[in-house]
């Protein structure tokens, strides 16, 4: 009596698995051609189980897949490494078979796909048993985030200055489809908002006006250049994000009359002019002033025009030149910058990735970094051969790292690269950040600093190992990012990080 | 300080943004003409340090510190804030040595300090957006002992 309820059992369960056929996320196995052949003493294969079930990914992700299968006498048994897997659509994901990843899918677009495990049986006739479920991959949304980003290369003009991150961005008259791309925008962590120099530009926008007349501004650089020209308000789209309404600096000293603080503002996309199309701010702050120009007149910033006349004025937030990213309905919390570490000696160009928003996406969700707090002017400190420099920053835009050193450590280089340091030995260095106010967390940072004179005689323009004297502060400039994932977290928004500004790395 | 000459220091300051100040770095802090229009615009402070002091005038987008020697001359001048200050008034006799300067300086992509140096004048500029910083100084002016980093 015993062993006919088995028997039966047994039968029901190959007639059951027989009759399910290939749905997704079944247990769709096939058993042969029937009960004839089964011996109870034989166990064999009955189905296999494939989980997860009806996953749903997003590209740039991937998911582990397991096989188990189970056993006439109803044991189960994992088959994930034995299992032969495939992808019925593999233009959407493929699944790997190669050892230490059976199992591992990797989305290649937007769409689904059958993930089917197969396993080649004996008994109780020759033939496969299989299991599938369907894996959706959903419709690129974390490729939405996503700006290449190229040290010199692709995005940069030819000819461009050494350790130069560039991006493009596509620009429109506002409210209409009349868009261009523009490339050698230099991706600059120093600054706040979008400039693209009147050169560059051949779609209309709109521009801004205050009660005095028509908004301009006059940006000062650390060097002592500066940029002029009026607001304008245009339609951006960075990546594939929706397009956004941004009012953006104009780059034209030709503009109405410069004032005195912009009298040496550069002219020219092309070198020995800016070396750039424009630049892309996209530090700390959402607004490249703030609220000191909401508040004050005289700040040298914001000019109101009539005519070729220029006067002071205040700007509200909202009309201030500012960074799009904020802009965005979305990953508009911060970004991240990704580039590969660059060799000894230097290659001619790296790709990388300018990855917008923090903790938004898959692609962007921090692993194993730490977050430092900055003051309100966006500065922390680090501290390099017993000095502590409470001026500190990471700024995309500087193509080296500059910083005091002692001669006897670090010599400057000779005619034209004086700024720049040149040891006869490229030296290994370290310093400690630590993020201000609270004056943690605190953490070290190895560096190189080889001899640029030596380094340019390769023809190479990206360099790891590039330092020059500092004034001030600790400038961490582009090699910092080499090999590195850096977040920069936007002001008075917020992350699974924390609170803006904050970097984080 | 007496306080005629703290008044002084803060007209001094008022003026570097408008026109018609009279020379400041190598200059007498008293030398320098009166201009009461953005007197509400500016604070005003003074340090006493190893034999000089540093009078700090702060204006709507820039701290401006003056750094005075005994025999009350300026010897330096040091900066932070949202813009560089106008220095053709702060530099006095020495603009034109600093102009010529930086009319022939090759801008060099990719920096953002500059140093522009001559056996008479020194003028440094650094920094990024919000938060700018320089410093010009007289070497011959700088009392003996004093280490440059102190010019802050």
């Amino acid at each position: 009596m015993k062993s006919n309820s088995l028997r039966t059992l047994l039968l029901l369960l190959l007639v059951l698995a027989g009759c399910s056929g290939g749905g997704s996320g079944s247990t769709g196995a096939t058993a042969g051609t029937g009960a004839t052949g089964i011996s109870p003493a034989t166990k064999t294969l009955v189905s296999i189980t494939v989980t997860p079930v009806n996953p749903v990914i997003a590209v740039g992700t991937t998911v582990q897949f397991s096989a188990l299968g189970t056993y006439s006498d109803n044991t189960t048994q994992d088959l994930t490494t034995t299992v032969t897997w495939g992808s019925t659509n593999t233009s959407v994901a493929t699944v790997s078979n190669v050892a230490g990843s059976n199992g591992m899918a990797t989305p290649a677009a937007a769409g689904s796909t059958d993930i089917v495990a197969t396993l080649p049986v004996t008994e109780p006739a020759p033939g496969n048993i299989s299991g599938s479920t369907t894996l959706t991959v959903t419709g690129g949304i974390s490729k939405v985030n996503v700006l290449p980003l190229t040290v010199n290369g692709s995005l940069c003009s030819s000819g461009s200055y050494l350790n130069k991150p560039c991006v493009s961005v596509t620009v429109c008259t506002p409210g209409t489809s009349n868009c261009q791309v523009v490339s050698d925008i230099l991706l600059d962590t120093g600054s706040y908002g979008l400039r693209i120099f009147r050169q560059a530009l051949n779609v209309p926008l709109t521009q801004a006006t205050v009660a005095g007349g028509a908004l301009a501004e006059c940006v000062q650089f650390g060097d002592g250049t500066s940029l002029w020209g009026p607001v304008q308000t245009a339609g951006v789209i960075l990546g594939s994000e929706p397009i956004v309404k941004v009012p953006l600096q104009v780059i034209d000293s030709t503009f109405a009359t410069r004032p005195s603080g912009c009298l040496n503002a550069l002219t020219t996309p092309a070198t020995p002019g800016a070396g750039f199309n424009g630049m892309l701010g996209v530090g700390l702050f959402r607004h490249d002033c703030g609220g000191l120009c909401a508040s004050s007149v005289n700040n040298g910033f914001y000019s109101a025009c009539n005519g070729s006349i220029c006067s002071g004025t205040t700007v509200s937030l909202a009309s201030q030149v500012q960074n799009p990213v904020a802009l965005l309905p979305q990953d508009n919390n911060g970004v991240v910058l990704q580039l590969p570490g660059v060799p000894t000696g230097g290659v001619p160009s790296v790709d990388g990735t300018l990855v917008l928003g923090i903790g938004t996406q898959a692609n962007n969700t921090p692993v194993a970094v730490t977050t430092f707090p900055t003051n309100a002017v966006g500065d922390f400190t680090t501290t390099f051969n017993g000095t502590s420099f409470s001026n500190s920053f990471i700024d995309s835009g500087s193509n080296g790292l500059f910083f005091t050193a002692p001669p006897i450590l670090l010599p400057l280089c000779p005619a034209p690269n004086t700024g720049f340091y040149c040891p006869a030995v490229t030296t290994s260095l370290s310093a400690t950040n630590t993020g201000a106010p609270v004056g943690s967390p605190s953490n070290q940072v190895s560096f190189q600093i080889g001899n640029l004179s030596a380094l340019l005689s390769s023809g190479n323009n990206v360099f790891n190992e590039v330092g020059g004297s500092g004034i001030g502060g600790f400038d961490w400039g582009l090699p910092f990012f080499f090999g590195r994932n850096v977040f920069v977290g936007f002001e008075g928004r917020s992350s699974t990080l924390g609170t803006g500004p904050y970097w984080a790395y | 300080m007496k306080s005629s000459q703290i008044i002084a220091v803060c007209m001094v300051s008022v003026v570097l943004f408008a026109s018609g100040a009279e020379a400041f770095l190598g200059g007498r802090t008293d030398s320098v003409s009166k201009d009461h229009q953005a007197f509400k615009a500016v604070q005003r402070s003074t340090t006493a340090l190893n034999g000089y002091t540093v009078e700090e005038v702060v204006y709507e987008a820039t701290s401006v510190r003056e750094f005075v020697s005994p025999a009350g001359i300026v010897f330096a001048i040091a900066w932070n804030g949202y813009v560089h200050p106008e220095l053709t008034q702060l530099l006095g006799s020495y603009w034109g040595e600093y102009s010529t300067l930086q009319q022939r300086a090759l801008r060099k992509s990719g920096s953002r300090r500059q140093k522009l140096a001559t056996d008479n004048i020194v003028v440094e500029k650094w920094g990024h957006m919000r938060n700018l910083h320089g410093r010009a100084y007289v070497p011959s002016l700088v009392p003996e002992g004093l280490s440059t980093d102190e010019i802050k």
